[in-house]
C-alpha cells in the first residue's frame, strides 16, 4: 500500500510525478540494470523450463497440424475459420497497445508513457510474433503460404488476387511487425550502451556493444536519436489503426450476416487497444512487483492506463449495441436471426453472454477511484478483459458463421485437442520470450525515464537540476 | 574501462554491411537468372531403350509424324506406337539387325517397350492433343525440330506462362492444318496474318482462364 | 495417356493377373487388412497421433521432391495394337444390371480398359437414360478389394478344379439336390434350369429374395385366376392413388415410371395476367410441360416443338399417398393420409365399396371424409387414374386394386397387365423344411444370402449346416459364404456374359466391360458347369439362347436391348365374387404397435453393404449416413418415452428392443415428423456380419425380427433399451426458418398469379462495386432445378461422386460436417410437426455471376471463365477456406484431410482420369463438369462443326452427370444464350426464380417453384 499513500502525496502537485521517492538519475540506472546485472535467481531458470516446455507442445501441434491437415482442428463446414483466426486476431489485438504507447501516446507529450513504453512495445512484438503463426499453418498446403505473397515468378505468369483482404492482410500485419520491431530498437540503444558500460565481463562488453551500434551519447547520436525515434513513432501511428482495420476488413468485405458491417474498423482498433492495455496491466503488474521497480511504474500508471480500458470498454459496449441496432433497423431478416437469435439465444449464447459480461459490464468498476487504483482489483479485471476479448473474437467468427443463409447447412463448431494445445502453446511462446527479454534487456527504457524526470523537475522550476540536465544531455520532449 | 572496439570498427562494420548487401543481392539475381523456367526445363534428353533416330525416320526418310504418333489429331493424348507398326517396317526391313533385337522380342512376348518419358505436364493439367492440331498448332511450336534430332529432348519450358504466352496471342504460332506436321514449314508471308485468318475462318479463341487446363 | 504407375499400362490380360498375383501376397493381404477404402481410414480411427511424425517426413520429402530433378517416368505403348482403342479417348458399351427380378438398362464409360461410369440407357424401357443410386455405384463394386477372389473349401483356400471334382459327384438323378437362386430372370439361367430339370428329374429349384412383388401376384391370382403384372403408364393419368407404395422410389420397378410421373407435374402453361414482369410474352414458349407431352427423352438439350394447335397440354396430375412411412412419394404427394399399415386393407375395402367395385357396408372411419373425397376424385378422372398398392399390403388388398382399376376403366387405359413367369418365394419355407429333415444330399446356393436376410423363423442357417453338401456361389464371402461347405466366388455383372429380363418382359444382353479381375464365374457357367461336367463360356450359353444371327446379336449389344421382346399385355378380367369372397375371408392383422421392413434406401437388402458411396449417400428423409435407425412419429416417441438428443456433431438416440413373436433385436431410434403413429419403420439390408471393412458393424440388422408370415409388416412390442446410440447425418436443421428458400404454393395459386415466385424477388436496384463483365456473348452455361419435379432420390449426388472423383470421408468426419458431396439435397418439412408436408431442393455451386468466393481469394485459386463458370483451379488453392466462408449457399467443400490417401490400388481404378484427385488442403465444388464441356468443346472444334448461336454443339450432346441420370427430369443444363435450348425457356418460365437473389450475386443456377395440387374438398 506505500504506493497509496505516496499516490496521495502526489495529488496536491501540479502534475503527477510519474516516480516515486525522488529517485536521481543513477537510482534509475542502478533500479533498471540490476535486473540485468545480478545473477541469474534460481527462479529464472524454473520460469523458463516451464515457458518453453509449453512453447514446445506449440511446436508438436504445429508438427501434428503441418503433416495431418487442418482437419486435426474442429474446423468444419460452415465453420472453416473456428479457434485458428480468432486466436490469430486476439493476438494482433494485444499487440496494440505497444505501439500506441510507444507512438501516439509520445506524439501527445504523454509523459506517464515512458516508465512503461520499453514494456509493452516489447510485448507488441511477442504478441505479434504468436499471432504470425496462425495465418502461415492455418492454410490447408502451408508449404505453399509463400504464395500469398506477391513474389515475382517465370513459371506461373500470374499474380495474386488484390482485391482479397487477406492479401492487404499479408502487407499490414508484415509492415506492422517491421516498424515495431525497429522502434522498440532505436528506442533501446542508449540503454543498450548503458548497459555495455555497466558491463563487467568481456562477453557482455562485447554483445551489448555489438548491439548498441558504438552508441557514445554525443549530442549528434542524440540529436540523430531524436529524429529517427520521432519518424518512426509518425511510421507507426497510423499503423496502430491500420492493422487492426484492416484485420476487421477480412470480416467487414464479405457478405456474411454478422460479418458484413461497417462499424468493424473503429469497433476492432478499440477492442485491440482494450485488451492490450489489459494485458499491459497484468504484465507490470507483476512485473513491477518482482523487479522491484514500484517506484518508477507507479501507480499513476496503472491508473492512467486503466483509465483507457474505462474508455476502450465502453466504446466496444457502444458498439455491440450499435449492431444490435442495426439489425433491427436494416430489416434484414438474416442480420437480425445472427444478432437477436443466433447470438442473443443461440448455441453459442454462453459464449455470446460471456463477451458481453466480460468486456462492457467488468471495465465499468473502473469509474470508482478506490477499485482503479487496487492491485489485485485491476490484476483480476485486465485478465477478465481479455477472456472477454477473446470471446469476442470467437463469437464473431463461430456464431456469425455456424447459422448462415441456408438453414440445411447449418453446422456448429467445436475445438479438438489439437486446437486447445496449440492456443495453450502460445501462451507458452510469448512468456518464454518475455522470460529472455527482462533477463537480458532493459525492462524500464532508462533515458526515458530520466528525461521525463528532468522535464517534470523543469516544469517546477528546480532550475539548477533541470540546467544541469540539459547539459548533462538532452531530456527528452523538452520543448525547444 | 578500455574501448571494446577498435576505432575503425565503423568502417569496418559498414564496408561489412555494404559487401554483404551487394552479396545478396547478386545471388539473389543469379538464382533469379539460373532457375528460369528457360534454362531449367529444356534440355532434358534422358536415353531410350532403344537408340531410336527420329532424324533418321522422320528427316531423312521423311516420315509424317502421323504415321506412327497416329491420335494427335483424335485424341488428347498422341500416342507412341505400337511395337506392330515398327514391325510393319521392320520385319522386312534390317530385320536381323541387333540394334533391333528388343523390338523383335517385345513383338513375339506381346511385352511393351519402356520408353522414357521427356515432355511431361503435371497431372492436374489437361493438355490436349487433338485440339491444338486440329486447329493449326504444329508439332514444332512444342517440341522443336524433332526432324533434326537424333535423340529428342525437350526444347521449351513447358511451364504455364509459356502456354499462356502463346494463348494470349496464337496467331503467329497457327498455320493450315495440312502443314502442322511439316517442320521445315516457312511461311511466305507475315505468320501473324496468316494466323489471323485462321482464327477467324475457324473461330479459335484459346482458353486464358483455369478451367481450359484445370479440371 | 499411359504412364508407368504401378502396372497400369501394359495389355488388359497381363494387367489382371499380375494384380491377382498382387492380391495373392501376403504383403498385399495385410496391407489390405490395414487399410480402409476410400480413405475412410482416417475417419475410422480418427486422429491416429502414432503415425504423425512419419507421415510428417513423407510430406517433407515430397515438397522437397519438387526442389530435385523430375523422376523418370517410362511410356508403355501396346506392343500389338488393339482395334477400336484410341488412347487417352473413352469408349461406350451398352449393358444391363440384373437387379430385384427386374433390370435396369446401362451405358457404361471405359477408359483404358476400366469401367468408370455408369448411366442409364435410353433405349432402355425400365432406364430412358436414368440410373437410380444403387446402379450407379455398383461400379464401386467391381472394383472393391474386399470381393470374394478365391475359392473356399470349409473356410480355406481352394481352387475351381478341386470344386468340379465335388461337384462331379452330384447325384446323376438330382435326388436330394437344391437349387436356391436368387429371382430368376435371365432367359439363359431360364433354360439352363428347364435343361437341370430334364437332367435331374429329382432336383429342385427354389427361388428367394427378401423383397419381392409376391403378393401383387398373389392378389392378381385372386382376381383374375391367373399370374399378372400390371404395368402402368402414369403419363395418361390424372390421378394417381398410391397406397402404401413408394413407387417413387423403394417400390419403384421402372425408373420410367418417375419419367412420365414428373412430366405430369408440370402444369399448364398459364397466360401471365397483366404483370410488370417482362416474362409474360415468353410464357406461351416456355410450355415445360409440351415436350414432356411429347415424351421427349431429357437426354435432348433442347426443348422439342411447341404443342400443335388445339393440342391442349394435359397439366398437373394430381397424387394421393396412404402411407405409414414417410416415402419420396409421400413427399412428393399433394395429400397425404397417415395410417398404420394393417390400416390400409381396411382403407381399401372402404374404397373399393365407395364406388362401387365391391357391395358391403364401410367401415365408416375417421377416413370417411378422405374416402368421400377420393371417391368423387376418381370417379370424375374415369379411365384416367391408376390406384396402386405395395407389396407390403396382403393379396387381397392387391386384387381389391385390381377391381378398382376396372371399375374405373382403368384397367387397358392407364394400367395394363403382362403374364408374370416368377416363382413365389415361399418356397424357401418348404426348403428349408427339407434341410432341417435332412432330405438335402446338396445344397447349391447362386447368388444372395439366405442365411442373412431369410425369414427369422425359418432359422435358415442352421438349416443349411445340415446339408451334407453345400455350395454358395457369391461376390463377397457373407454370412451365407461362411456357413457353405463350399464358396465360389460370383463375376460382377460388368466382368461376365449374361441376359436378363425387365419387369416389362423386354430382354437385354448383359455385356462384360472387362475380364474378370479374379478367378471368378457367374451362375450360369456353374449351372452350365452342373448340367454337362465341363466348364461352358458364358458368352456361347448367352449367344445360344438368344438365338440371333451375328448382325441381330450386333445390334442387340449396340441398342441393350432385343426388340420386340416387351411383354405383350394380356386382358385380364377381374372377377367381382372371387374378390368379395377375398375380402369377407380377408384376417383382421396388426396390433397396437406395427413394424413394416422396408428395404434401406442405400443398400437395399444389404448386398451393397460394403459400397462406400452408398454408406455415405445420406437417407433422403432422416439424412442419417452409415446408419440405419428405427423411424417413428414424434407422437409414438413420445408414447414410449423414447427421444433423440442432438448432439452438435450428430445425435445421440435412445436404443429400443423391438420384439416380435420371440424374436429381438436392438435399434436406435430416429423421430421422423409424418410418419404414422403407433408405427415404426425398420430399414433392412444394415447389421451385417461377414462383409468387408466398409460395411462391417455398420447398424442393426432388422431381418433378425422379420417373420415370415410378416413379411411386409407385423405387430410387435417395442421396449425402452438402456443407453444411447451415437448417429450422424448431414443435415440437422429442418426448417427454413421462415426465409424464401424453397418457394412453393398451391396450383390454384400459380394459376392466379404465375409470378409468385418472382413477387420474392422485388428489391431496389441492385448494383455491384466492381465492373461486371459482360455474358451476352457465346456459350454462357447454366442450370435451372424444376422442384416440382425432383424426388430427392440422391441419383444426382451418386453421378457427381462417380463422375467426380469426390472421396468418401466416413461417419466421423460426417459428424464433423466434413462431407464432401458436390451436390445435396437440402430436405426442409413445412406445416405442422406431426403431419408436415417436405421438400426437396438439390443444392450444388450456384455458378454466381458476382461470385463472392472469387473476390476473397488471395490467390486468385478460384476466378471466371468466360462462359460463366466459377472456375476452381486446384493447384493454386493454397486453402485459407475464405472463399467457404462467404459462399452464401455453402456448397464449397473442404480437404480436411487427405481423404485419398488409403484408397486402395483396386479402388483407384474406378477413378475418372478427366477429373483431377484432389489432394489434402484445397478447396473442391461442383463446376457444372467443366470436363464433359471442354471435351464436348474440343470434339466440335477438331471436326471443325460451324459455331452457331448455341456454339458449335450438337442438341444434347453432352450433359452434366447429375442432369444425365435424373429421372424426373428435373435439372436441366444448358447455354442460356441460346434461345432454342431447354434451360434458356425454363428460365423464362414464371416458376423460375434465383435463390438469394438479394444479395446480387447472380447464380447461374435458378430453381422452378414447387407446386402442389391438393384436392380442395381435403383442404
Amino acid at each position: 500500500m506505500a504506493e497509496l499513500t505516496h499516490a496521495q502525496e502526489m495529488k496536491e502537485r501540479l502534475t503527477p510525478s510519474l516516480t516515486t521517492g525522488h529517485p536521481t538519475y543513477h537510482d534509475v540506472t542502478e533500479a533498471v540494470s540490476i535486473i540485468a546485472e545480478v545473477k541469474t535467481h534460481r527462479n529464472w531458470y524454473i520460469a523458463l523450463a516451464i515457458s518453453t516446455s509449453i512453447t514446445g507442445i506449440l511446436g508438436l501441434m504445429l508438427a501434428y497440424l503441418v503433416a495431418t491437415g487442418v482437419g486435426v482442428w474442429g474446423n468444419n463446414s460452415p465453420v472453416g475459420w473456428g479457434w485458428d483466426i480468432t486466436n490469430f486476431v486476439f493476438w494482433i489485438g494485444i499487440g496494440h497497445a505497444g505501439t500506441l504507447i510507444s507512438a501516439i501516446l509520445f506524439l501527445f507529450r504523454q509523459k506517464w508513457r515512458t516508465s512503461i513504453n520499453r514494456f509493452a512495445e516489447a510485448m507488441t512484438l511477442f504478441a505479434v510474433a504468436c499471432a504470425g503463426i496462425y495465418p502461415a499453418v492455418h492454410v490447408g498446403r502451408p508449404w505453399r503460404a509463400y504464395w500469398l505473397f506477391p513474389i515475382p515468378n517465370e513459371f506461373l505468369n500470374m499474380w495474386q488476387n488484390f482485391r482479397s483482404p487477406l492479401l492487404w492482410d499479408v502487407f499490414a500485419v508484415s509492415t506492422y511487425a517491421t516498424v515495431s520491431a525497429l522502434f522498440w530498437y532505436v528506442g533501446l540503444i542508449p540503454d543498450l550502451a548503458t548497459f555495455r558500460d555497466r558491463a563487467k565481463t568481456k562477453g557482455k562488453q562485447i554483445a551489448y556493444g555489438i548491439a548498441s551500434l558504438g552508441w557514445r551519447g554525443s549530442a549528434t547520436h542524440w540529436k540523430n536519436y531524436e529524429k529517427s525515434y520521432m519518424i518512426l513513432a509518425g511510421l507507426s501511428t497510423p499503423l496502430v489503426l491500420s492493422v487492426h482495420t484492416i484485420v476487421s476488413f477480412d470480416f467487414a468485405v464479405s457478405i456474411l450476416p454478422g460479418w458484413h458491417t461497417t462499424i468493424f474498423p473503429p469497433y476492432f482498433v478499440a477492442g485491440a487497444i482494450f485488451s492490450g492495455f489489459a494485458m499491459v496491466v497484468t504484465l507490470m503488474v507483476i512485473a513491477r512487483w518482482i523487479y522491484k521497480v514500484e517506484h518508477l511504474v507507479t501507480m499513476t500508471h496503472l491508473e492512467n492506463m486503466n483509465k483507457v480500458i474505462l474508455a476502450t470498454g465502453t466504446i466496444v459496449g457502444y458498439a455491440y449495441a450499435t449492431e444490435f441496432f442495426t439489425a433491427w433497423y436494416s430489416g434484414n431478416p438474416y442480420e437480425s436471426y445472427v444478432f437477436f437469435v443466433s447470438r442473443a439465444t443461440g448455441p453459442y449464447a454462453w459464449a455470446y453472454w460471456s463477451m458481453i459480461s466480460c468486456n462492457v459490464i467488468s471495465p465499468q468498476f473502473f469509474w470508482f477511484k478506490k477499485l482503479r487504483t487496487s492491485l489485485p482489483f485491476m490484476f483480476v479485471i485486465s485478465i477478465v478483459v481479455n477472456i472477454g476479448m477473446w470471446f469476442e473474437r470467437f463469437v464473431i467468427i463461430a456464431t456469425s458463421l455456424h447459422r448462415d443463409y441456408l438453414p440445411a447447412s447449418w453446422g456448429y463448431f467445436r475445438p479438438s485437442f489439437v486446437d486447445i494445445l496449440t492456443f495453450f502453446g502460445t501462451f507458452g511462446l510469448f512468456i518464454t520470450l518475455f522470460v529472455f527479454f527482462t533477463r537480458f534487456l532493459p525492462i524500464i527504457a532508462i533515458s526515458e525515464v530520466k528525461g521525463m524526470m528532468a522535464q517534470t523537475h523543469h516544469e517546477e522550476h528546480f532550475l539548477d537540476e533541470a540546467v544541469a540536465a540539459s547539459e548533462g544531455k538532452q531530456p527528452v520532449g523538452v520543448a525547444h | 574501462m578500455g574501448q571494446i572496439f577498435p576505432k575503425k570498427i565503423d568502417l569496418i562494420i559498414r564496408g561489412a554491411l555494404l559487401v554483404a548487401g551487394l552479396g545478396a543481392a547478386a545471388t539473389a539475381g543469379g538464382m533469379l537468372f539460373l532457375h528460369h523456367p528457360k534454362r531449367i526445363e529444356p534440355g532434358y534428353q534422358p536415353t531410350q531403350p532403344i537408340p531410336y533416330s527420329h532424324k533418321l525416320h522422320a528427316g531423312n526418310l521423311g516420315l509424317d509424324c502421323l504415321y506412327c504418333h497416329t491420335t494427335v489429331d483424335k485424341s488428347s493424348y498422341a500416342a507412341i506406337p505400337s511395337t506392330q507398326t515398327c514391325m510393319n517396317c521392320h520385319s522386312k526391313v534390317k530385320g536381323q539387325s541387333v540394334v533391333l533385337e528388343p523390338v523383335r522380342k517385345s513383338f513375339e512376348l506381346d511385352q511393351p517397350i519402356p520408353w522414357v518419358k521427356i515432355h511431361r505436364l503435371p497431372d492436374y493439367v489437361y493438355f490436349n492433343h487433338s485440339a491444338h492440331v486440329n486447329s493449326g498448332v504444329s508439332c514444332v511450336s512444342c517440341h522443336g525440330r524433332v526432324d533434326q534430332m537424333v535423340e529428342v529432348k525437350q526444347v521449351q519450358p513447358l511451364t504455364m506462362a509459356w502456354c499462356l504466352d502463346c494463348h494470349r496471342n496464337a496467331a503467329p504460332n497457327l498455320r493450315p492444318a495440312e502443314l502442322v506436321t511439316k517442320l521445315d514449314w516457312k511461311p511466305e508471308s507475315d505468320p501473324a496474318e496468316i494466323g489471323k485468318q485462321i482464327m477467324a475462318t475457324k473461330k479459335i479463341n484459346p482458353p486464358t482462364n483455369c478451367s481450359g487446363c484445370h479440371r | 495417356m499411359i504412364q508407368i504407375q504401378g502396372i497400369g499400362n501394359q495389355t488388359g490380360k497381363k494387367f489382371w493377373r499380375s494384380l491377382d498375383e498382387l492380391s495373392n501376397s501376403p504383403k498385399f493381404q495385410n496391407w489390405v487388412a490395414q487399410e480402409f477404402p476410400e480413405g475412410a481410414a482416417d475417419v475410422m480411427d480418427g486422429k491416429s497421433r502414432r503415425k504423425f511424425l512419419q507421415v510428417m517426413a513423407a510430406s517433407m520429402g515430397l515438397a522437397g521432391l519438387t526442389a530435385c530433378r523430375r523422376p523418370v517416368e517410362k511410356i508403355l505403348p501396346y506392343a500389338k495394337s488393339v482395334e477400336g482403342v484410341v488412347m487417352g479417348n473413352s469408349l461406350h458399351f451398352a449393358t444391363a444390371m440384373p437387379f430385384n427380378g427386374g433390370a435396369q438398362g446401362l451405358v457404361v464409360e471405359s477408359f483404358d480398359g476400366r469401367p468408370i461410369k455408369i448411366e442409364g440407357n435410353t433405349n432402355h424401357p425400365e432406364s430412358r437414360g436414368a440410373a437410380g443410386t444403387l446402379a450407379q455405384a455398383s461400379v464401386l463394386n467391381l472394383y472393391d478389394p474386399d470381393r470374394s477372389k478365391e475359392v473356399l473349401a470349409d473356410g480355406k483356400p481352394s481352387t475351381w478344379d478341386s470344386f468340379s471334382k465335388v461337384a462331379a459327384t452330384l447325384p446323376a438323378d438330382g435326388e436330394g439336390v437344391r437349387v436356391l437362386s436368387t429371382l430368376v430372370n435371365s432367359p439363359t439361367l431360364a433354360g439352363l434350369r428347364g435343361q437341370l430339370a430334364s437332367k435331374m428329374p429329382k432336383a429342385k429349384w427354389v427361388e428367394y429374395e427378401a423383397f419381392t412383388d409376391d403378393t401383387l401376384i398373389e392378389g392378381s391370382q385372386i382376381a383374375f385366376g391367373d399370374a399378372l403384372r400390371p404395368q402402368f403408364d402414369f403419363k395418361k393419368a390424372n390421378v394417381v392413388v398410391a397406397l402404401d407404395f413408394d413407387f417413387l422410389e423403394l417400390e419403384n420397378r421402372s425408373l420410367g415410371w418417375v419419367k412420365d410421373f414428373s412430366a405430369r407435374r408440370k402444369p399448364a402453361p398459364v397466360a401471365a395476367p397483366a404483370s410488370h414482369h417482362g416474362a409474360a410474352a415468353d410464357a406461351h414458349h416456355a410450355a415445360p410441360a409440351a415436350e414432356a407431352h411429347h415424351g421427349a427423352p431429357a437426354a435432348t438439350e433442347h426443348a422439342a416443338a411447341p404443342p400443335a394447335a388445339g393440342e391442349a397440354t394435359p397439366g398437373m396430375n394430381r397424387l394421393y399417398a396412404i402411407e405409414s412411412n414417410f416415402t419420396l412419394t409421400g413427399v412428393m404427394a399433394d395429400n397425404r393420409l397417415r395410417l398404420k399399415p394393417s390400416d390400409v386393407q381396411n382403407f381399401v375395402f372402404d374404397l373399393a365399396r365407395a364406388l362401387g367395385a365391391i357391395t358391403g357396408l364401410q367401415i365408416l372411419g375417421q377416413q370417411d371424409r378422405w374416402i368421400k373425397a377420393l371417391a368423387k376424385d376418381l370417379q370424375a378422372n374415369r379411365g384416367k387414374s391408376i390406384v396402386l398398392a405395395g407389396s407390403r399390403q396382403p393379396a387381397v388388398v392387391h386384387a381389391v386394386v385390381a377391381l378398382i382399376n376396372q371399375t374405373l376403366g382403368n384397367a387397358g387405359e392407364t394400367v395394363t397387365y403382362t403374364k408374370d413367369v416368377r416363382r413365389p418365394v415361399a418356397a424357401l419355407k418348404e426348403l428349408a423344411g427339407e434341410l432341417n429333415s435332412g432330405g438335402v444330399k446338396a445344397l447349391v446356393i447362386l447368388g444372395g444370402n439366405p442365411v442373412y436376410d431369410a425369414p427369422v423363423d425359418l432359422a435358415f442357417g442352421d438349416a443349411v449346416k445340415k446339408a451334407p453338401l453345400s455350395i454358395h456361389l457369391g461376390p463377397e464371402v457373407n454370412e451365407t459364404g461362411v456357413i457353405a461347405k463350399w464358396h465360389l466366388p460370383e463375376s460382377h455383372y460388368l466382368e461376365a456374359w449374361g441376359d436378363v429380363a425387365s419387369n416389362d418382359g423386354s430382354i437385354s444382353i448383359v455385356q462384360p466391360l472387362i475380364e474378370p479381375l479374379f478367378a471368378t464365374k457367374s451362375a450360369i457357367e456353374i449351372v452350365g458347369f452342373l448340367l454337362a461336367g465341363k466348364w461352358p463360356k458364358g458368352f456361347e450359353l448367352v449367344k445360344a439362347q438368344s438365338k440371333l444371327d451375328e448382325a441381330g446379336w450386333r445390334k442387340a449389344l449396340h441398342d441393350g436391348l432385343l426388340a420386340g421382346t416387351a411383354g405383350a399385355s394380356v386382358k385380364g378380367a377381374a372377377d367381382k365374387t372371387k374378390v368379395e369372397a377375398a375380402v369377407n375371408n380377408a384376417p383382421k392383422t396388426g396390433g397396437r404397435i406395427e413394424v413394416q421392413f422396408f428395404p434401406s434406401h442405400n443398400l437395399w437388402d444389404g448386398r451393397f453393404a460394403n459400397n462406400a458411396w452408398l454408406q455415405e449417400a445420406p437417407d433422403p428423409m432422416s439424412k442419417l449416413v452409415w446408419d440405419n435407425a428405427a423411424v417413428m412419429s414424434p407422437k409414438t416417441a413420445k408414447e414410449l418415452q423414447v427421444e433423440i438428443i442432438p448432439d452438435d456433431v450428430g445425435m445421440y438416440a435412445q436404443k429400443i428392443i423391438v420384439e416380435i413373436g420371440g424374436q429381438k433385436v436392438e435399434a436406435p431410434v430416429y423421430v421422423l415428423p409424418g410418419h404414422a403413429d403407433n408405427t415404426v419403420t425398420l430399414m433392412c439390408g444394415y447389421g451385417r456380419k461377414e462383409i468387408g471393412r466398409v460395411g462391417r458393424g455398420i447398424g442393426y440388422n432388422a431381418f433378425a425380427v422379420r417373420p415370415s408370415t410378416g413379411l411386409g409388416f407385423a405387430s410387435a412390442n417395442i421396449t425402452k433399451a438402456p443407453g444411447t446410440y451415437y448417429m450422424v447425418s448431414t443435415q440437422e436443421h429442418h426448417s427454413q426458418e421462415g426465409r424464401p428458400i424453397v418457394q412453393e404454393a398451391p396450383l390454384a395459386k400459380y394459376e392466379k398469379e404465375p409470378h409468385f415466385a418472382k413477387e420474392e424477388e422485388e428489391h431496389v436496384e441492385l448494383f455491384s462495386l466492381f465492373q461486371e463483365h459482360d455474358y451476352s456473348k457465346g456459350n454462357q452455361w447454366g442450370m435451372a432445378i424444376d422442384l416440382n419435379a425432383c424426388t430427392g432420390c440422391n441419383s444426382c449426388l451418386i453421378a457427381c461422386q462417380s463422375e467426380n472423383n469426390i472421396p468418401v470421408v466416413g461417419k466421423e468426419q460426417v459428424g464433423k460436417g466434413r462431407e464432401m458431396h458436390w451436390i445435396r439435397l437440402d430436405r426442409y418439412f413445412t406445416g405442422d410437426e406431426e403431419d408436415p408436408q417436405a421438400v426437396y431442393q438439390p443444392m450444388a455451386c450456384q455458378q454466381c455471376e458476382n461470385a463472392p468466393c472469387e473476390s476473397v481469394c488471395p490467390v486468385a485459386a478460384t476466378v471466371h471463365s468466360p462462359e460463366g463458370l466459377n472456375d476452381m483451379a486446384y493447384n493454386r488453392c493454397v486453402g485459407t477456406r475464405y472463399c467457404a466462408n462467404n459462399c452464401p449457399y455453402k456448397v464449397r467443400r473442404f480437404n480436411y484431410l487427405n481423404f485419398h490417401k488409403d484408397m486402395d490400388e483396386l479402388t483407384k481404378m474406378v477413378q475418372n482420369p478427366d477429373v483431377t484427385v484432389r489432394m489434402r488442403g484445397v478447396m473442391e465444388k461442383c463446376n457444372y463438369c467443366v470436363q464433359r464441356i471442354q471435351e464436348a468443346k474440343i470434339k466440335a472444334k477438331a471436326e471443325g462443326r460451324a459455331s452457331g448461336a448455341a456454339g458449335p454443339y450438337k442438341v444434347g450432346e453432352f450433359m452434366t452427370a447429375c442432369q444425365q441420370t435424373c429421372a424426373a427430369d428435373a435439372i436441366v443444363f444448358g447455354n442460356i444464350n441460346d434461345p432454342e435450348s431447354k434451360v434458356s425457356q425454363l428460365k423464362k418460365d414464371h416458376r423460375n426464380y434465383a435463390l438469394l437473389h438479394e444479395l446480387n450475386v447472380k447464380p447461374r443456377t435458378t430453381y422452378l417453384a414447387k407446386l402442389r395440387n391438393p384436392n380442395p374438398e381435403l383442404a
